[in-house]
């Protein structure tokens, strides 16, 4: 009799295990560059201000303790990400840079909350404290007059005659606590057992830069010179668009 | 009769000589399908010393380093064997006197000369991705398996080196060491290259440089030292910011990422001579780019660059002064610094603080014959 009995059990414990399953879905985020709107591919050239042109060479950021918003709190989904988006394919910006998050709880969530940067906490630590294989672990992403983890790296030449000559690089990385901001995004994200939610955060780099004058301030870094970045941190908010 | 008598003298006189001479050696050649499991097998783990605000020291899973894995490691990094005619080691390269270059523009190979100059091994340990000056693999273990079937470095096959090996009156015995193996035929590439990444793991300097003694707050750095590294990492608005971190940062004064620096005018991707980074990821806008290295000991290292152009610190330092030379893809930090003379010579007075002139005759690092 005893065996019939086992036998039950675990099919029993197979038909909770398959149930559970099915409980959870998968939510990814997809990065997407944007200049005035259309993809942004390294290299193309854009208009900019006047008639000066822009190309872009590397943008990247960090992205910390996203979380996806509930009527009762908040469902945590990583510490902290690197996000590259400097494509040189247009069909690559288009596509974006994708984080997938498994074993989400169904759920309708009320939107999506994210850091652009690294929170103080981790802020006052450095690479040589992080693996290798941790976002914060890269040594190129920190800034040792700052005391900080670079937060984004925007970088690019400028053709400031508009003559096709691209005579001037610009580069402008953010960092240190002051400038890290939480951002969050009001939609409805609904989570289905066993499948998977899209969420497109596209960033309009045109929005982000506005303001800057980059002919005339084409690089920061010194700890005093933090009034552009400070530009560029507040600008991002309005240079966000989310869609499902 | 005489001249048969001359014969058998003749070969019991060569018959005693090889007689003596094997009984010189003070190792048994031990066939390659003779049981090695007489040899004790006692791996003992090796714990780096990892000087202050280093990273972790992280090693694969499968290839922690051992004292026998060193040892055996070094062996086979001095040792030509490697080669097809036994005249290019590692250490033909990566020399301990060079801070483990050879300080030469452009490194010798069997075929005469290899494409580019020998980047520093110290510390390159802590370098988890992107080795070699294109990034074309991204492990010590990878690494080692490269040159050796190079038609310009060591021009030999691996078939020939695993043979050799397993013939070889010594190396069957330090491979049971360092790795458990039973028998000479069980001497693989794979387990030559991971005792040759456990030596180049243990090849670390730093920690008591004029440098890590200012960082630690034991020391003052002179005055134009001091200057140099406030340009070096952009501390102070009222001196320039020289760049230099971003390629080059603290502790390592390195990064594992991979910069256009100037060294080509180009119009385009196309016209790079050497593609770099490019020639591995297959992208165009990776072409020119390569590997920063480290700055620690570049005192040791010259001439400078990928392609070792620049012969002096005072030439590298009037380059990236200048801006360097337009491309598509030059980095956008790359700009006229309008440095002075007097700025300059400070830069490169910082630069020297990262001197380590006791990795130049550390013991564990020379070679074992």
């Amino acid at each position: 009799m005893k065996i019939p009995f086992t036998l039950f059990a675990i099919a029993m414990f197979i038909s909770f295990s398959s149930c559970k399953d099915d409980k959870e879905g998968s939510f990814t985020l997809h990065f997407k560059p944007l200049y005035d709107g259309e993809p942004l591919q390294m290299f193309s050239t854009r208009p900019g201000t006047g008639t000066e042109q822009i190309q872009f060479t590397h943008l990247s950021f960090l992205i910390s303790d996203t979380k996806l918003l509930t009527t009762s709190g908040q469902h945590d989904l990583i510490d902290i990400d690197y996000v590259d988006l400097s494509f040189d394919d247009l069909e690559d910006a288009e596509d974006g840079f994708s984080i997938k998050y498994d074993e989400i709880p169904e759920e309708t969530y009320l939107g999506v909350r994210l850091g652009v940067g690294v929170p103080p906490d981790l802020n006052s630590k450095d690479p040589s404290q992080f693996a290798s294989s941790h976002p914060l672990s890269k040594t190129g992403y920190y800034w040792e007059a700052w005391d900080s983890y670079i937060f984004m790296k925007i970088e690019g030449r400028l053709d400031t005659l508009g003559n096709g000559n691209f005579d001037t690089g610009f580069s402008y990385h953010t960092g240190s606590d002051d400038l890290y901001r939480v951002l969050e995004g009001l939609l409805d994200i609904e989570v289905e057992g066993g499948k998977n939610q899209d969420l497109n955060i596209a960033i309009d780099y045109k929005n982000l830069l506005e303001g800057i004058n980059i002919r005339s301030n084409p690089q920061n870094h010194n700890p005093e010179d933090s009034i552009q970045i400070a530009r560029i941190v507040n600008n991002f908010q309005q240079s966000i668009i989310l869609y499902p | 009769m005489r001249r048969a008598f001359k014969t058998i003298s003749y070969y019991s006189i060569l018959i005693a000589l090889v007689i003596g001479l094997s009984r010189c050696h003070d190792t048994i050649d031990i066939e390659p399908g003779v049981d090695l499991t007489h040899i004790a097998y006692q791996p003992v783990p090796y714990s780096p010393l990892i000087p202050e605000r280093f990273p972790a020291l992280e090693q694969p899973h499968d290839n922690h380093m051992t004292i026998d894995g060193i040892w055996l490691g070094r062996k086979l990094f001095y040792d030509p064997i490697l080669s097809i005619d036994s005249t290019i080691s590692c250490s033909s390269c990566h020399q301990q006197f060079g801070s483990f270059t050879d300080q030469l523009a452009i490194s010798p190979g069997v075929a005469g000369v290899t494409s580019r100059s020998s980047m520093s091994l110290i510390n390159i340990g802590f370098h988890h991705s992107g080795l070699f000056w294109d990034g074309r693999v991204q492990t010590l273990e990878e690494q080692a398996l490269i040159p050796v079937e190079d038609p310009k470095e060591m021009g030999e096959s691996w078939e020939r080196v695993e043979e050799k090996l397993k013939d070889h009156p010594t190396y069957p015995a330090d491979f049971r060491k360092a790795f458990g193996i039973e028998t000479a035929t069980m001497i693989t590439r794979e387990l030559a290259a991971k005792a040759i990444a456990q030596f180049e793991r243990s090849l670390i300097s730093g920690g008591n440089t004029k440098y890590d003694r200012f960082a630690r707050g034991e020391i003052f750095l002179d005055e134009n030292e001091y200057n140099g590294y406030l340009m070096f990492f952009d501390f102070e608005p009222s001196v320039p910011d020289a760049e230099c971190a971003h390629c080059h940062n603290a502790p390592l004064f390195a990064t594992s990422d991979f910069f256009n620096n100037g060294l080509q005018e180009s119009p385009d991707f196309l016209g790079f001579v050497d593609k770099g980074l490019g020639l591995f990821t297959g992208k165009p806008s990776d072409n020119g780019k390569f590997k920063a290295p480290t700055l620690r000991n570049v005192a040791f290292t010259a001439p400078y660059m990928h392609d070792g152009r620049f012969e002096t610190l005072e030439e590298v330092v009037d380059h990236y002064n200048s801006g360097g030379k337009s491309s598509p893809n030059k980095n956008a930090l790359l700009y006229p610094l309008h440095l002075t003379e007097s700025q300059k010579s400070d830069l490169i007075a910082f630069i020297l603080t990262l001197t380590d002139s006791s990795t130049l005759v550390n013991e564990a690092f020379q070679s074992p014959f």
